[in-house]
């Protein structure tokens, strides 16, 4: 006899933890699987973890802005629930959006007028005064080291920046994860770790399913696809899904760098989370003092889709998997060091290689199905860290509706953010959209 | 042509002017790299390479003591692939004037680097010191800087945690085993090997590596150096992976018992200074 549930959710990462505990709160008994050996170990772990509110549709924004009042009232969020490894915490270093050629900061700006984000405008000379160590020149357009361009001097100086004081990051993403899977759990959700989902079943007409590499089966007429860089092969398990999605998504390779702060200046205590599409990077201080760096997906920045299962198994070829390559270390660095000029850049390169669960437009997939019962929480794209808790509550509510009767792609349905007041189209996050053109086409979504 | 070199090397005991310190560094391998062997002797090369960090103690030395005098030139040379000439540049970034590359299509055992070594050095110009790492991290054969020193006929003291630069003379002191140490004075021109204790090797940033690229880099293959065919040499048969045996140990009892009692091991059987 297979147990039974009332909603299986594939994957325990910070995406899947809150989905798992917002069904737990609405009265689901949920079980949650991952093929780790806890919950965040996956690409969660390497998440940059950055919570700011500028991207380039006003949903974005305000989904992101809703999601900084889960971030900054943590211990609320997550019930009081006492956690053995402690709790993540959120370091509010504030979120400096450069305004430069690389993002559409007036769009960004029109998004946070909208939906009411709390912003400042700044000068270059403010700018300055709150990041001595930054070089304020324009570097435009984004260039690798190896174009011998790259290393010619500026002409010109940036316009300023747009502040948002409330962004940041959080401390641990792993760790957040799991706190959030601890809370989940003090409503009665089940983790299962160690177990590969090899099929996902149904009865011809809806879900019924999983079942595990081991044979073992559990039943439950709700299954969420939250596999993260997987997401794609779980969805080809799933009868019609794959098929039925306009938007697909794949896995991406992904590389962040630490890099250390230049000599005498306290990164880490008075920095800030920085996005520089001026040079393609964004920054957020790491702890030992470090810049953490990532590439904003510039068109000069090759992309390198892979398997997952093989990158994760060491199988992408030498120095493809968890290891820098030079090329990008060098390219990221010293594109970063264009802006913070004194910063010191060892020979030996450091940081994380993991994968972004890609979609084809950048932007999530928040969504049914054409399987009744099976539901995607995928794509996250690299952006959709920040949105994590407010992922939960969407989809806990999509489910409960389309479960009683919601037909969502007809009459998609219409998600109050609750922090924030506002209403969103959750057909936005539509698997059956057409590509969106609004999006940046990168980590920024 | 190396004893008409030599002839010329071995009178040079009065520091000349400028001083010219040569740093010989080694292109190799990332430690934290996955090293994949795919030959019985041979590593697939698709992998980081950076400057042996033990040599970033020899660069990091030569730049204090070009800081320390205003008249100093310090070289930094390097034998291997044409990839290697990136590990020369990364000497340069770290404060080096300038660069040579022996150039090769392979990787040389000591006996052939350190002549080519000599070749290039003495083709350059006149040492007053010669520096480099205590070892390389690849092949940790501890070798080149005392086959360099010999066929230069000139002292070398290696595993050096300190440098004292008289007029023609250095005082160093040398790491020995058991943590004891010895002071050595040698007459320059000589051959130091760098501990690691030596100095905290400084990350250039973008702008010294800006200016690195200014820096003259001279190639030269090895082929041209005419250097003398050793009687014999080294030849790696096979490599094979370090294997790391891991024993699980169970411990009993209350969390008390248990922390009191791995604390105990750590602290006996894996030698880990818990205070």
């Amino acid at each position: 006899m297979n147990k039974k549930y009332d909603a299986i959710i594939i994957g325990a990462g910070v995406i899947g933890c809150p989905i798992s505990y917002e069904l737990a709160k609405n009265g689901y008994k949920t079980l949650t699987v991952d093929k780790l050996a806890d919950a965040g170990m996956g690409s969660t772990a390497a998440s940059c973890a950055i919570v700011r509110a500028h991207y380039s549709t006003v949903d974005g924004v305000a989904m992101a802005y809703e999601g900084f009042k889960y971030w900054l009232d943590w211990e609320n969020y997550l019930g009081n629930v006492k956690d053995e490894k402690g709790l993540a915490r959120f370091m509010n270093t504030g979120s400096i959006l450069l305004k430069s050629q690389g993002h559409d900061w007036r769009k960004v700006k029109s998004n946070y007028d909208v939906v009411g984000v709390d912003y400042e405008e700044w000068s270059v000379e403010r700018i300055k005064e709150a990041v001595p160590v930054y070089d304020l020149h324009e570097f435009w357009p984004v260039r690798r080291p190896e174009d011998p361009k790259f290393f010619d001097p500026p002409t010109r100086m940036l316009e300023g920046a747009i502040f948002c004081p409330e962004g940041g990051y959080m401390s641990d993403p792993a760790l957040s994860a799991h706190n959030i899977m601890r809370a989940a759990e003090a409503h009665g959700s089940e983790f299962l770790f160690n177990v590969e989902v090899v099929a996902v079943r149904d009865d011809g007409n809806r879900v019924t399913g999983i079942t595990l590499k081991d044979g073992t089966q559990f039943d439950a007429p709700v299954v969420v696809n939250v596999a993260g860089p997987h997401s794609y092969k779980i969805n080809q398990m799933a009868k019609g899904v794959w098929d039925g999605c306009n938007i697909k998504t794949k896995a991406l390779r992904h590389e962040v760098m630490h890099v250390p702060s230049p000599e005498g200046y306290n990164y880490l205590e008075d920095g800030y989370h920085t996005s520089d599409g001026d040079v393609g990077c964004y920054y957020r201080p790491e702890v030992g003092n470090m810049f953490l760096i990532g590439s904003e997906d510039p068109k000069c920045d090759p992309q390198e889709w892979v398997d997952p299962d093989e990158f994760y198994a060491g199988k992408g070829g030498q120095g493809r998997d968890n290891q820098l390559t030079e090329a990008q270390y060098k390219a990221q660095s010293y594109r970063c060091a264009r802006r913070v000029p004194d910063m010191q850049i060892p020979n030996q390169p450091r940081g994380v290689v993991d994968l972004y669960d890609c979609s084809d437009d950048w932007i999530p997939i928040y969504d049914k199905t054409d399987l009744p019962g099976f539901y995607l929480a995928i794509g996250s794209s690299g952006n959709q860290y920040k949105n994590a808790p407010v992922a939960g509550v969407l989809m806990a509510e999509l489910i409960d509706k389309c479960e009683k009767g919601l037909d969502h792609d007809k009459e998609p349905l219409q998600f109050k953010l609750r922090h924030i007041g506002r209403t969103i189209d959750a057909g936005f996050f539509s698997r059956k959209r057409e590509i969106n053109y609004n999006s940046s086409f990168s980590v920024n979504g | 042509m190396f004893d008409a070199a030599l002839f010329y090397l071995r009178p040079h005991v009065i520091i000349t002017d400028p001083m010219n310190i040569y740093v010989c560094v080694k292109h190799v391998p990332d430690s934290a790299a996955t090293i994949r062997i795919v030959e019985p002797n041979q590593i697939d090369e698709n992998i980081t390479f950076l400057l042996n960090p033990y040599d970033e103690n020899a660069v990091e030395a030569a730049v204090q003591l070009k800081a320390d005098s205003d008249d100093t030139d310090v070289i930094a040379v390097t034998v291997g692939k044409p990839a290697a000439i990136d590990t020369l540049k990364s000497a340069l970034a770290m404060g080096a004037d300038r660069g040579i590359h022996v150039v090769t299509g392979y990787w040389p055992d000591s006996i052939v680097t350190a002549r080519a070594l000599q070749a290039a050095i003495i083709k350059d110009g006149l040492p007053d010191l010669i520096l480099t790492g205590k070892a390389a991290i690849d092949s940790d054969g501890y070798q080149t800087q005392f086959r360099l020193a010999a066929a230069l006929d000139i002292p070398v003291a290696t595993h050096v945690g300190s440098i004292a630069r008289n007029d023609n003379s250095v005082t160093v002191t040398c790491g020995l085993e058991a943590g004891g140490e010895q002071v050595i004075r040698m007459r320059m021109p000589c051959v130091i090997g760098t501990a690691k204790t030596l100095n905290t090797p400084r990350y250039p940033t973008l702008p010294d590596i800006i200016k690195a690229r200014k820096k003259e880099i001279r190639e030269v293959s090895i082929d041209h150096l005419a250097i003398e065919p050793p009687d014999s040499r080294m030849e790696i048969i096979a490599l094979k992976s370090a294997v790391q045996k891991r024993r699980k140990q169970m411990i009993a009892g209350s969390i008390e018992e248990s922390v009191t009692e791995l604390i105990r091991r750590l602290k006996g059987e894996a030698r880990i200074p818990l205070s």
